[in-house]
């Protein structure tokens, strides 16, 4: 998630607070702290909010939620009559568009690394990762509208940002380190997406990197903004950016979109939303008697336009920078953030209803008991093993009943197991020194054939454990689960031949006992004689 | 009241047999070694000195330790002190120069080997270009010699044989010290250091022989043929020492996370939910779609979660009803997430990243009200393995699904969860989860460490209900079981609850949770 570093200063002249106030209030208005400073505080907005991903942002919000100033802020908006045409073989490429151009606007080294943080956090939590929006900001000063947004042969070349020699878009995917970075998200296309100005000037390839000729400086006064994507979500970032824009001393201006079929579109769309809640519908969610009035009050200070509409609802005005509104919920959802969680009484539910184990755990507590008295203590293993420590180091064959994770994290987590014993003996293995004997069980959840069964596992160390112990301990284990048994040779390649045998319950083998073969103990390590058994005590 | 406190009579010092034994022997002896005592008595020497340092503690006999230095001749000492040091054996066999290498010839080797230095060292000969030249004949006894050969005439002496001698009985005058030092360095000699204990009887301990003392018999170990006899009527029993530390001993026991996590379930069931259990293997659709989670979300990613090659067949009816919500909102006034909602990317199977998969199918399941389930399990994410991160870790989750049921409800479901956890102090932040809407970070306070945040819940959002046909709100919340494990158990690694140490499992005390 995207953490926002305010600066004290900033944050107090623009709320007029002191910073303990801030420092407590942030909390409770839907952000983590991760560091305080002496001179700045680093904030974790959360990753639905790209609104407060900036100073100007955060502070609009916190003017709002202290009472500096409430309600709806109100976006100036005059045409710049700039047009941007956008070709038809583009719309199977990347097809959304929206453009804004902002004036009057003084940079420093600073703002203009504010604003290239803001763009970036946008890229991460609107665009995921450019793919569905990328951002390009321009100097306007240096092209001529109108622009054309249009698909491009690979071949067309321009001098990218921090290179000084032209490339071909090409070489850019290959050789520029942003296009090394985002080529997969045009591995499809046989032409690439390209804005272009009235002579011909590349302002920028989509969503990859912008040409050097309109990069921002600290001279540069008046910009251009494109937002591409392959959804509507273009939309509210670019209010985002340029809300954030304005609120920096801006003027914001519209551009003229003109698609293939010559329909027009005047972006930004800065008209706030409106929607309709009842009041009832707000109280019954949030469990408060809240009156129209203070709803009204809650909505402002988190900044939405709030109206009376009749005696039981009220009209709300959504700002058009808010990409997280989908549904009333989350609008009631501030009205109790405003509101404060702590003064909300908890209530426990009446409902009337009686608890229950489920069969798993009440069979587990049995099993415990029924170890742990004859002297094994429990264990809880990893379900995540490997080929190596599940088949390869218990001298079993690789088996048919396994599932694979498709992109392991590291070769000690490749499968989901099948059986416990080998954690078993991994865990005996890890504490060779510690006193003998040792002796511990699991039950525990293995995924054959894609399903989740329950197994119980037993294994015992000590210089003296032989076939008659684990044959013992399995016979108790049956007796106490009142389960009729029988044993069977077994041919199971982990333990000695003729002390090892099936256990089979109904003539259908549940599991396997007897001495672990020597190979097997010490694969993993192990000194000294080991005794086992594992069987399936139900699947679920 | 002092004189109820003075000791008079054998009884009042609780003797054993054995301390009984010895002190009637040192009455005796008054003053003895422990070989001596333990011979009278018939023990075992060391039986005989544990029972004279009982008698010490409690006043009635004494332990005195000496330490004693004192010197006996090895094998090739005594074979020296007979035919002479090698150096003097030479030294009388030759009387001109005579190669090193014949003298081997016809002495042994390794004596002439021994010899050359020595006769260098006193004087007795010179050796230039592997020619030993004599310098004196017969030289003079040294005082190696004498010690030697005192060490030969004492053994003769009929008591002394084999024994060893004192340094004062070994050397006439000091100046010998230095041919002494030689000889231990020759290993000729041996030096032994002893510790010598006596045992004497104290005043205490001759009166309390004078007025006599009885041996009766005590029982040590109770039998069955005692028991059968009746004989323990007419016997003491021996009083063992209830002071001594007893060594630790460690039963086998539950794992003190399985303890844990059995304590959470107990709190559930006591506050009337149903515990729910299912599949380890999800298909995207129950474990990001059903929970409106947008296909391209991140979570989704290779990155985060675990994906397997199979797929999972899809309810047709939930099918359609979640497609819907996601293109466009469905039948409730909500925008959906807008684009094409896919089937096939719904059908990819994953491990369960969270048990919300498992609460969400048994509400679909179970849309009657009210429901009130809860589920501790195992999720999966993919994480590089770290102190505080692990692919797998349980979880915790419960879930209330009831008519008018509110956020405010939610805070007391939580308020109670956590004040039943041991938690006295909660309170409720704003927090996001993508499938709750009011959603809330409870947090604990814990002395030390202040706030905590533990766990997260919400409502679930109505995108997520109204495809399922679950018609009332849902409280939902749920956190990591491990986190309060670290917390309560005190541990710095998570894999110490995984890969066990089994000292950890042995020590960890059953009544800590």
């Amino acid at each position: 998630m995207p953490v926002i570093t305010l600066n004290y200063e900033d944050l107090e002249s623009l709320t007029s607070v002191d910073r303990d106030t801030i420092v407590e209030q942030i909390p409770m208005m839907g952000a983590d702290i991760e560091r305080i400073e002496d001179e700045y505080i680093d904030i974790e907005f959360f990753p639905d909010r790209p609104d407060l991903y900036s100073v100007e942002g955060a502070a609009r919000a916190l003017r709002g939620f202290l009472n500096i100033e409430t309600g709806l802020q109100d976006y100036k908006l005059d045409s710049s009559n700039i047009e941007i045409e956008k070709d038809e073989d583009i719309e199977h490429i990347r097809p959304y568009l929206a453009c804004a151009v902002i004036r009057n606007v003084n940079f420093n080294a600073n703002s203009i690394k504010s604003l290239m943080d803001l763009q970036e956090d946008l890229h991460w939590g609107v665009g995921r990762n450019r793919k569905k929006v990328s951002i390009g900001v321009h100097d306007l000063s240096n092209i001529t509208p109108p622009f054309r947004y249009m698909a491009a042969d690979p071949d067309k070349e321009f001098i990218p940002l921090d290179f000084t020699e032209p490339m071909s878009m090409n070489q850019i995917l290959e050789k520029h380190p942003k296009g090394m970075k985002f080529a997969y998200i045009l591995e499809s296309f046989d032409k690439y997406p390209m804005i272009l100005d009235a002579e011909d000037n590349v302002l920028s390839f989509p969503p990859i990197i912008n040409s050097k000729r309109t990069q921002i400086t600290e001279n540069t006064t008046d910009l251009f903004i494109d937002v591409t994507g392959l959804s509507e979500s273009v939309y509210v970032a670019l209010n985002v950016l340029v809300t954030a824009l304005a609120d920096r001393g801006g003027s914001v201006e519209s551009v003229k979109i003109i698609d293939s079929d010559g329909n027009e579109k005047t972006l930004p769309d800065l008209e706030p939303l409106s929607c309709k809640l009842e009041v009832s519908e707000i109280n019954s969610l949030i469990g408060t008697g809240l009156s129209q009035d203070e709803i009204l009050k809650q909505l402002q200070r988190m900044r939405y336009g709030a109206d009376i509409k009749n005696n039981k609802s009220i009209e709300v005005k959504v700002p058009p920078y808010r990409a997280d509104i989908l549904h009333n919920y989350d609008i009631v959802e501030d009205i109790a953030i405003g509101y404060g969680y702590d003064n909300i009484q908890p209530v426990f539910p009446e409902s009337a209803t009686f608890g229950s184990a489920h069969e798993v755990s009440i069979i587990s507590d049995n099993i415990c008991e029924i170890m742990t008295g004859l002297g094994y203590s429990e264990v809880m293993s990893f379900t995540l093993s490997n080929e190596r420590v599940h088949f390869d180091n218990m001298c079993r064959n690789i088996t048919d009943d396994v599932t694979y994770v498709m992109h392991p994290i590291s070769e000690d987590q490749t499968i989901v197991r099948t059986t416990i014993l080998p954690n078993l003996m991994e865990i005996l293995s890890m504490n060779q020194h510690r006193e003998l004997p040792q002796s511990i069980f699991e039950f525990g959840d293995v995924v054959i054939n894609s399903k989740i069964h329950r197994n119980l596992a037993a294994v015992s160390i000590h210089p003296e454990v032989n076939f008659t112990d684990i044959r013992e301990i399995v016979d108790a284990v049956m007796r106490e689960r009142m389960v009729e048994y029988e044993v069977e040779e077994s041919d199971d390649p982990a333990f000695i031949g003729g002390r090892r045998a099936d256990i089979l319950v109904n003539g259908k083998k549940v599991g396997v006992m007897g001495e672990i073969y020597p190979q097997v103990i010490t694969n993993f390590g192990l000194g000294e004689p080991v005794i086992g058994f594992e069987m399936e005590i139900m699947d679920y | 009241m002092s004189e109820q406190k003075q000791k008079h009579e054998a009884s009042d010092y609780n003797l054993s047999i054995n301390e009984k034994k010895i002190l009637i022997d040192l009455g005796e002896l008054e003053c003895t070694i422990p070989k001596t005592l333990a011979e009278k008595t018939s023990l075992k020497p060391e039986a005989a000195m544990q029972s004279a340092f009982l008698l010490e503690e409690k006043g009635l006999a004494k332990v005195d330790e000496e330490f004693s230095v004192n010197y006996t001749i090895t094998g090739e000492g005594v074979e020296y002190a007979d035919n002479g040091l090698p150096e003097r054996q030479i030294v009388e066999y030759i009387s001109e120069p005579v190669a090193i290498d014949d003298l081997k010839n016809q002495l042994s080797p390794k004596m002439v080997g021994i010899a050359i230095g020595w006769l260098k060292k006193k004087g007795w000969a010179d050796v230039k270009n592997s020619m030993i030249m004599p310098s004196v004949n017969s030289p003079e006894i040294g005082d190696d010699e004498k010690i030697l050969s005192r060490f030969k005439q004492y053994a003769q002496e009929p008591d002394k044989s084999g024994i060893a001698f004192t340094e004062k009985e070994l050397l006439e005058k000091d100046s010998e010290k230095s041919a002494l030092k030689d000889l231990l360095k020759r290993k000729l000699v041996i030096k032994n250091e002893e510790k010598y204990r006596y045992v004497s009887i104290t005043n205490q301990g001759r009166k309390l022989v004078s007025q006599g003392i009885e041996i009766e018999e005590e029982i040590t170990q109770l039998t069955s043929q005692l028991l059968k006899t009746g004989e323990w009527k007419n016997k003491n029993f021996r009083s063992y020492n209830i002071h001594t530390p007893p060594k630790p001993v460690y039963g086998a026991k539950i794992h003190p996370y399985q303890r844990l996590i059995n304590q959470m379930r107990q709190i559930f069931i006591e506050m009337g939910f149903t515990e729910i259990k299912g599949e380890i293997i999800q298909s995207s659709f129950w474990n990001f779609d059903a929970l409106f989670q947008p296909q391209d979300h991140p979570a989704r990613d290779m990155q985060d979660t675990f994906h397997l090659e199979s797929t999972s067949e899809i309810d047709e009816e939930c099918k359609d009803n979640v497609c819907a919500m996601h293109e466009h909102g469905g039948d409730i006034s909500s925008t959906g997430w807008g684009g094409l909602w896919d089937e096939n990317i719904a059908r990819r199977n994953v491990l369960r990243t969270h048990t919300t998969a498992v609460t969400i199918k048994y509400l679909a399941d179970n849309p009657e009200p009210p429901v009130k389930a809860f589920c501790i399990d195992r999720a999966y994410r993919r994480e590089t393995i770290d102190p505080t991160h692990l692919p797998e870790f349980e979880q915790l989750e419960g879930v209330v699904m009831d008519k008018n049921m509110s956020f405010a409800n939610l805070l007391g479901c939580l308020a109670e969860f956590y004040h039943r956890m041991g938690f006295e102090n909660v309170r409720f932040r704003p927090g996001y989860f993508p499938y709750t809407e009011p959603s809330v970070e409870p947090e604990v306070y814990i002395d030390g460490m202040g706030w905590i945040e533990l766990g997260g819940a919400g409502i679930f959002r109505k995108e997520v209900t109204d495809p399922l046909g679950i018609k009332h709100p849902v409280l939902a919340w749920g956190l990591g079981v491990s986190r309060v494990a670290m917390l309560k158990l005190g541990l710095r690694d998570l894999r110490e609850l995984y890969q066990s140490d089994i000292d950890w499992i042995r020590k960890s005390e059953v009544c800590r949770l």
